[in-house]
């Protein structure tokens, strides 16, 4: 793997790349501003937040943090190995990150079906709009996400590899966006009406 | 994984300072994501400063809303 040494001190190449970390503030910016959005209705409508919030699930919502939280561990580590240059112990813990990462879409999908069979679907009321819009728009991310790292699998398990060390950085550094929306998402959603 | 659980589990009291207590959790894993995971310790002071800048901002609003 052709890896070049970069200077992330230098204000130009965060870790991950710059064109990445602009991506990720601009989606921290709309999620976080939809986030407050939910926090304003629900101001509104405290009431028919605080019992929509009861009918959430926050044991499912504790285990996706604690999956999202595990795949970004075993994420660093993949990027770790890659610059140690220990390509199979780097491709089977790309393996347990992208397992992690189908374990919260597995719960997710359960959590919805649960949701729908109880008839709480995006039009149920204000606090439902909000959870299923931000919910569905972050698993959208995850499962882009999933697909990026399945890239960079194949693309570092080839013998003669052309995938470069920043580009597997910042497939890394997209999927560690992913978990630093669900932990925007899980407090407010969740936990706080 | 502590914090999220201990979040989830104080959710469910009526604490006096509950969301911000919550949000403090939130900010605390966010954190440790941002400067462990995707190694912005080793990052200009700029983007330290931004990531904690949008985290006080964001924080700041949701409490002041509430």
């Amino acid at each position: 793997m052709n890896k070049a040494l970069i200077d992330y001190k230098n204000v130009y190449y965060p870790p991950g790349g710059i064109l990445l970390w602009i991506i990720i503030f601009l989606e921290l910016i709309t999620f976080g501003a939809a986030l407050i959005a939910m926090v304003v209705y629900g101001k509104q409508e405290p009431e028919i937040f605080h019992e929509s919030r009861l009918l959430l699930n926050v044991t499912f919502g504790t285990i996706n943090t604690v999956f999202l939280l595990t795949s970004g561990f075993f994420m660093a580590v993949t990027v770790h190995e890659l610059k140690e240059n220990k390509k199979q112990k780097a491709q089977n813990y790309l393996l347990l990150t992208m397992l992690f990462g189908m374990l919260f879409l597995v719960l997710k999908t359960v959590e919805y079906n649960a949701k729908l069979n109880a008839g709480l679907d995006i039009g149920y009321n204000s606090f439902f709009t909000f959870y299923w819009m931000l919910t569905l728009f972050h698993v959208i991310h995850v499962i882009v996400g999933l697909v990026i790292l399945t890239s960079v699998y194949f693309g570092i398990k080839k013998e003669n590899s052309t995938t470069k060390f920043e580009d597997v950085e910042a497939s890394a550094a997209f999927w560690h966006m992913c978990d630093l929306i669900w932990l925007l998402l899980f407090p407010v959603i969740y936990l706080i009406f | 994984m502590v914090l999220t659980v201990i979040a989830g589990l104080v959710s469910s009291t009526s604490l006096t300072y509950l969301v911000p207590l919550i949000l403090i959790l939130a900010v605390l894993k966010f954190i440790g994501v941002a400067f462990n995971f995707m190694e912005m310790k080793k990052a200009h002071v700029f983007w330290k400063i931004l990531l904690i800048s949008y985290l006080v901002v964001f924080c700041g609003i949701v409490l002041l809303v509430l």
